[in-house]
């Protein structure tokens, strides 16, 4: 619609600087509270004042929303009318009836299970590769690097052509092996059996060049010196990077295993757009969005929201708990 | 420090003023619709046949009202240019709409949950008793009833299955602007070159399969009726499934005498034998068969554009998308019945869609007003509409003037067949397992219509209102 644009943006815009005036004044009203009524010292108080920004942003768009949805879980909740109270219930449905749960938690496992580990080896491998000085080595790293700037559903649209049955890139690469082995082409997103593996496929593409990054970074971390003192100790290629590169890359490594593990159980876009069949079962995050706003059984869905939370957090603490046996902390005692 | 003292108080009575002026501009900002007024002197009053309506007099100020529609860039053009002429007409309301064809039920649902949805919107069969039953629609049956001005409000005129789908516990929801059954698309020159004869008014399921093999060429030239033929390099199609329940499954067991779900709502009787036969047999025309395309190059190459394309020789669509005249067609196409089921009728499913306002509209009889317009000037445009006075040659003839003669005489002779499919509130729920735990296996051939039948019934009746 053509519209006035001085009215039709006006009132947005004054709501923005009230919010933006509202925000400086909590601030300086925090300050007020921690400085002449509970007689904090000045750095606490300005340090407390100047974080109440991201406090609020916490609050209002972080921890009230996480706090509702598991009081939601607990509701028969369509959004339009008030949540009723169910108990248990929808955790029971979901764990012993809902034929959907079971496909669900088993293909998004499977997904970062698998997918997390490949794509971190790979860039670790691939880390040490662009790395070395050779020349034209930036054009290689910016190469790398495009994939992760691509819009995630252009992604996704382009893997669906590579992996079309018929005239796909993929398919017709592979077809002489297919040919000798006379096994039918493989239909990617048709056939159940297929869809994990190009899921992970399509993942390690995008994925590969922010990794790449963070591991490049870690790698030149690297201190040469301890190369040079090995290499008076008489250490050869294979024990420098046994004992040297791979230990001080652990810290890198370790971040990187818990934010993509997280964000592969998180999967979403993806799998909304790739339309893959729905037998092999659907990414937690997609049946929660089905649940939620297809079918309106807002409470459902975000009982299944916590679930996937509490997989994460699981995941997590027993990543955490390992990192003393396999992440090496410069200065740190072992 | 007074330096600190004055500034801390200084900032308090700022946040306190600035806290009252929010609270001042939510309650101002909230009902924009209603406040935002246009003076009404600016716009013509061209009254075109009693539209202008008497609850604001002339000089008074105009409602703004908001409305959300489903419609794709040319169709919303098309809207545009009707809404156009009906707010140019209007004295005391002024509509803007907004076109959201991606997921439109989606956005509608999470703008009514936020309180942020327009005052009218487009809402179709499916969903309809769901909105009605949250209390997100307004009870219109009343407005309707004092409506002595709008031919849209003449219920008379309507057919009873439309009004009956706008219909949630006795009270109207919503005016239909379309109830479309589902027609033959077939590409005429295609049944030439492969020498089959048109369908006739008496084609039978059989009739309708042996043409489509015949229309279903391998690479080397061979039909899917010759022995031979090649299924994995086939070059053009007899027929098309997108393999996701379109056509609708629904249809063909209804064809063969069956039901997926009870008039009671208490079963989902897929697995009786009628409906069986009519699930084997349309999976049949895909996996045995092969007269469909797959899955996948449904999806790939466009559903509609491999007909219109030349790809695909029958097509199953609704009767107002008028393929024949559709940019790119192939060919000459014309509309037919669909072919009778064993049960001796062509039952297929109509597509009903609505006008509907939302409950918690700030102008509920300005929204109502602006309804009753846009739905006399929107059943001018689509067709066809639930009226008998509109379901004519001529009408439907004026409102499409590039289509066919004899397309137009099936759609007429379509329409005592269409039948609004079985919904209730929670039917996306049910629609969710019948697609994914039913039509997916059966169209990719993983087993037969009975065994899955069998499995999936419980499922689907679990979901059936208590």
């Amino acid at each position: 619609m053509v519209g006035d644009p001085i009215g039709d943006y006006l009132p947005t815009f004054i709501r923005f600087l009230i919010l933006a005036v509202v925000v400086c004044g909590a601030s300086m009203g925090v300050h007020y509270v921690l400085r002449n009524i509970l007689h904090l010292k000045r750095d606490v108080a300005l340090g407390f004042s100047l974080i109440t920004p991201w406090i609020l942003g916490f609050l209002i768009f972080n921890l009230i929303p996480m706090v509702s949805t598991v009081v939601l879980s607990f509701t028969d909740y369509n959004l339009q009318q008030a949540p009723n109270f169910v108990g248990i219930q929808n955790y029971q449905t979901l764990i012993g009836t809902d034929a959907n749960f079971w496909p669900s938690i088993r293909l998004t496992v499977l997904y970062s299970v698998i997918s997390v580990p490949i794509s971190v080896t790979l860039s670790v491998l691939l880390a040490l590769v662009l790395s070395k000085n050779l020349r034209g080595i930036g054009v290689y790293r910016v190469l790398y690097y495009l994939p992760s700037i691509v819009p995630a559903v252009a992604v996704v649209l382009l893997w669906r052509w590579i992996f079309n049955p018929d005239v796909g890139l993929l398919n017709t690469l592979i077809s002489p092996i297919l040919n000798v082995t006379n096994t039918a082409p493989p239909d990617w997103f048709g056939d159940e059996s297929f869809v994990l593996p190009a899921f992970i496929i399509m993942s390690l593409w995008t994925a590969l060049g922010n990794n790449t990054v963070i591991m490049l970074g870690s790698r030149k971390g690297v201190a040469t010196d301890l190369y040079e003192a090995a290499s008076i100790d008489g250490a050869n290629t294979w024990t420098k990077f046994l004992r040297i590169t791979i230990p001080m890359m652990t810290p890198a490594i370790f971040f990187l295993v818990v934010v993509e593990f997280a964000s592969a159980m998180q999967l979403f876009t993806p799998a909304a757009f790739a339309r893959a069949t729905p037998a092999a079962g659907r990414f937690m995050n997609l049946l929660i969005y089905t649940y939620g706003f297809q079918q309106s059984r807002m409470g459902y869905a975000t009982a299944l929201a916590v679930i996937l939370f509490l997989l994460i957090l699981a995941a997590t603490i027993v990543l955490f708990r390992s990192q003393a046996r396999w992440v090496y902390y410069e200065g740190q005692e072992r | 420090m007074p330096f600190n003292k004055k500034w801390a108080f200084t900032s308090l009575l700022l946040i306190m003023s600035l806290i009252l002026a929010a609270c001042g501009d939510a309650t101002n900002t909230s009902a924009p619709a209603g406040a935002n007024t246009v003076a009404s002197g600016a716009a013509t009053t061209a009254a075109a046949g009693g539209t202008a309506t008497t609850a604001a007099a002339a000089g008074g100020p105009k409602v703004e009202l908001t409305m959300s529609i489903w419609a794709g860039v040319d169709e919303a053009k098309e809207f545009q240019a009707i809404l156009d002429k009906v707010n140019a007409s209007a004295t005391n309301y002024h509509v803007t709409v907004q076109a959201s064809p991606q997921e439109y039920m989606t956005k509608l649902q999470t703008g009514l949950a936020s309180g942020t949805a327009a005052d009218i919107f487009w809402v179709d069969v499916d969903n309809l008793s769901g909105l009605a039953d949250k209390g997100s629609l307004l009870d219109l049956t009343d407005m309707i009833k004092n409506d002595k001005t709008h031919p849209a409000a003449k219920l008379d005129d309507y057919f009873q299955g439309a009004l009956d789908a706008g219909t949630y516990k006795s009270k109207m929801y919503g005016l239909p602007w379309i109830s479309q059954p589902l027609v033959l698309y077939v590409n005429l020159d295609m049944f030439k070159a492969a020498g089959v004869n048109p369908p006739t008014n008496d084609w039978t399921w059989d009739d309708f399969l042996k043409a489509a093999q015949k229309l279903t060429v391998d690479g080397s030239g061979k039909t899917a009726a010759d022995s031979g033929f090649d299924s994995k390099t086939i070059k053009q199609w007899g027929f098309t499934s997108n393999s996701a329940d379109w056509p609708p499954t629904q249809m063909f067991i209804w064809q063969a005498g069956g039901k997926t779900i009870s008039d009671d709502f208490k079963t989902s009787p897929i697995d009786s034998p009628e409906a069986v036969k009519a699930e084997q047999w349309y999976a049949d025309l895909v996996n045995k068969y092969h007269v469909t395309p797959t899955a996948t190059q449904v999806k790939d190459q466009g559903f509609d554009t491999m007909f219109t394309n030349g790809k695909v020789a029958m097509f199953v669509g609704g009767a107002a998308d008028s393929l024949e005249t559709r940019e790119g067609m192939k060919g000459q196409a014309q509309a037919f019945l669909v072919p009778k089921g064993p049960a001796g009728n062509r039952l297929t499913q109509a597509y009903i869609a609505f006008n509907a306002v939302n409950s918690k509209s700030k102008n509920p009889q300005a929204a109502y007003n602006a309804l009753a317009d846009l739905t006399d000037a929107i059943q001018k445009w689509k067709v066809p509409v639930p009226r008998k006075s509109l379901s004519t040659k001529e009408a439907i003839q004026k409102a499409q003037p590039k289509r066919p003669a004899a397309s137009i005489d099936t759609i007429i002779a379509a329409l005592p067949d269409a039948k609004a499919a079985p919904i209730y509130p929670g039917y996306s729920q049910w629609a969710d397992i019948w697609n994914t735990q039913f039509i997916d296996p059966l169209f990719r051939g993983k087993d037969t219509a009975e065994s899955l039948a069998k499995k999936v019934r419980p499922q689907l009746e679990a979901t059936l209102p208590k």
